[in-house]
């Protein structure tokens, strides 16, 4: 697909987006929002994911940490919105900083380990420094300023920096540097054997995915109103993977797709039931069973014309075949 | 600080890496020879834990309920281990590590739900029964029998996992199928039934753990996830798929534990992560493993 055409579908799909609220109700506006958010941390996380091929099972903490510099600035500080939201990038950024030096070193099944072991580490540090965070309490009162306090607004706003967002990470997907990824993805010691510093450019990108992350996680406190020392712990951490798998992990918009039908999801079961963990883990066990490749995967090859302008990664995709 | 403090709290960081032991070792045993990184192990721990206490329940007229309940646990957790791995483990062998993770996570997600569903979510608690409620001499140190205990379970279960991988022909099957899964099944051994085995040991071990665990404490929904996180450690610490590693791993870990309790109770787990952090720097693949395979 040319790139005009795919510039017309994000277009068309960006406006769709700006006059949505027109004519949903608030209820799906609330959806709306969190779909952003959390389709802004899922494909923060497929930087990890899809770009570098290491999974992560501790991205939450970042999203946590990008939520708790926000809502304690906000809380403890007083600080506008705008300038938080940067410092929850920075701080998420500088936990990277540390503890991605010590992830990047190792690959695979070691790398899910020890990215999973941090995170829990930061998990258990908001949850235990209560003179700080609030300990289990959670932090309340994270109240957006007043020209966001409606839904509406909040989702305009949230809107207009995910777009902004997605704009920076593809870019960062399409510059050599994000080819430089896929190429250690795909193969770190032939990409080793061209010169590049294979260990520092996953540093790098962990930061970036991680700052992006906390950037998400900065715009979900003041949206929710409260925050939880739950959103950095490993079952939150599950969720973008989730995603990544049923939307497709090597196309840049897939994670949000996946995101799209996880939280519908969610909406709509939690309607009914105050047991959706259990739904959910449901749900995920029979994906994975039966539905290898994600339900993309299945209904791509049906409607692939329909789907086809998911197929942004197109260098990715002919690498699919190959080993992963 | 004085020198009796000293040793009970050494003597309660030992059994405490006993529990951490009897742990990793299912975890790294099943990751060390089928592949699978089992994230829900400590949620089937604390299945076994809530097990016991059903099992204790029923038989609590009789003076020998925790004990049997314990054999009990461990004998039916076993069996819930080989029905796991037939119907969802075997069919991700050959998949992608996320998918592998995934699912295991969704299975946290449905047993976590479960437990609640069926035992509610209020506390529980087994009375220890007289002989191990009594602290005893230790030395002039009053310490808590039931560590003894707990020790003595995790001694005997190192020991008897030496000699079934060491001594046993299963052992030995089991110990080539991780050097060469196509050569073990070209000598006509049916690997799927070994993993199905190993994965059930695995369980029945985690079982027991929780079964020993309940008596302890009361038991309480999401105590796993504080436990899953330190028996990760131990097996990074002790290299994955290394017995020995694992056992020297589970008592550096419940030592940490215990001291930095003294110290900072807050920080124990921190502490925990420290040391992990130091010995990934100092050797990636753990004190006892070889190094990463490609």
């Amino acid at each position: 697909m040319n790139n005009k055409k795919k510039l017309l579908w994000i277009a068309a799909i960006f406006a769709a987006a700006l006059i949505l609220p027109l004519i949903i109700g608030e209820f799906w506006v609330h959806i709306a929002i969190q779909i952003l958010i959390m389709g802004l941390f899922a494909t923060s996380f497929n930087m990890i994911f899809g770009y570098m091929g290491q999974l992560s099972f501790g991205h939450a903490a970042y999203f946590g940490i990008g939520a708790y510099a926000t809502g304690l600035l906000i809380v403890k500080a007083s600080i506008p919105l705008h300038f938080s939201l940067a410092a929850s990038m920075i701080v998420a950024g500088l936990s990277a900083v540390v503890f991605g030096y010590f992830c990047v070193r190792l690959t695979g099944i070691y790398f899910a380990i020890l990215t999973l072991a941090f995170g829990q580490l930061i998990f258990y540090i908001v949850f235990q420094w209560y003179s700080f965070t609030g300990g289990d309490d959670g932090l309340q009162g994270v109240v957006p300023p007043d020209f966001l306090f409606s839904a509406y607004s909040y989702y305009y706003f949230t809107l207009i920096i995910v777009t902004a967002a997605l704009i920076v990470m593809w870019m960062i997907g399409e510059s050599p540097f994000g080819y430089t990824m896929r190429s250690i993805r795909d193969n770190d010691s032939r990409t080793r054997f061209l010169g590049i510093n294979v260990r520092a450019y996953m540093h790098v990108n962990f930061i970036i995915a991680s700052m992006f992350a906390g950037l998400a996680g900065g715009l979900f406190g003041p949206f929710n109103r409260s925050i939880a020392p739950d959103l950095l712990s490993w079952h939150h951490s599950g969720i973008p993977v989730f995603m990544a798998v049923i939307g497709g992990s090597r196309s840049f918009f897939g994670p949000f797709l996946g995101c799209i039908i996880y939280t519908f999801l969610m909406a709509f079961i939690t309607g009914f039931t105050q047991y959706w963990p259990l739904v959910i883990g449901t749900i995920i066990i029979l994906v994975v069973l039966f539905a290898p490749g994600g339900i993309l995967g299945i209904l791509e090859s049906r409607i692939k014309a329909l789907l086809s302008w998911k197929g942004i990664d197109e260098i990715g995709k002919k690498t699919d075949d190959e080993s992963y | 600080m004085d020198i009796s403090l000293i040793i009970a709290q050494f003597m309660s960081g030992i059994s405490h890496g006993m529990m951490l032991f009897l742990i990793a070792a299912g975890l790294s045993l099943i990751f060390g020879v089928m592949n699978i990184l089992n994230f829900a192990h400590a949620s089937l721990w604390l299945v076994g834990a809530y097990l016991s206490y059903t099992f204790w329940y029923i038989l609590q007229d009789y003076s020998i309920a925790m004990w049997l309940s314990i054999v009990l646990t461990t004998l039916s957790m076993g069996v819930i281990g080989m029905i796991i791995e037939i119907v969802l483990i075997r069919r991700i062998y050959n998949r992608d590590l996320s998918e592998q993770l995934l699912l295991t996570y969704g299975l946290i997600l449905v047993i976590g739900d479960g437990i609640k569903i069926i035992w509610g979510v209020d506390n529980k608690l087994i009375p220890r029964p007289e002989i191990v409620a009594t602290p005893i001499d230790f030395f002039g140190i009053p310490f808590d029998s039931y560590f003894i205990f707990v020790i003595l379970t995790g001694l005997s279960v190192t020991f008897f996992l030496w000699w079934f991988l060491k001594k046993t022909r299963y052992g030995h099957i089991i110990r080539a199928a991780v050097y060469s899964r196509e050569m073990v099944s070209a000598l006509g051994i049916p690997i799927p039934r070994i993993y199905t085995g190993v994965f059930a040991m695995g369980i029945a071990i985690a079982g027991l753990a929780g079964a020993i665990q309940a008596p302890i404490g009361s038991i309480t929904l999401g105590m796993d996830m504080s436990v899953v996180v330190q028996a990760f450690c131990v097996v990074v610490i002790g290299g994955f798929g290394s017995l020995l590693g694992t056992f020297v791993g589970a008592l550096i870990v419940g030592e940490v534990y215990a001291f930095s309790i003294l110290l900072w109770p807050q920080g124990a787990l921190i502490f925990i992560f420290l040391v992990t952090a130091f010995i990934l720097i100092v050797r990636p693949w753990g004190l006892f493993g070889t190094p990463m395979r490609k």
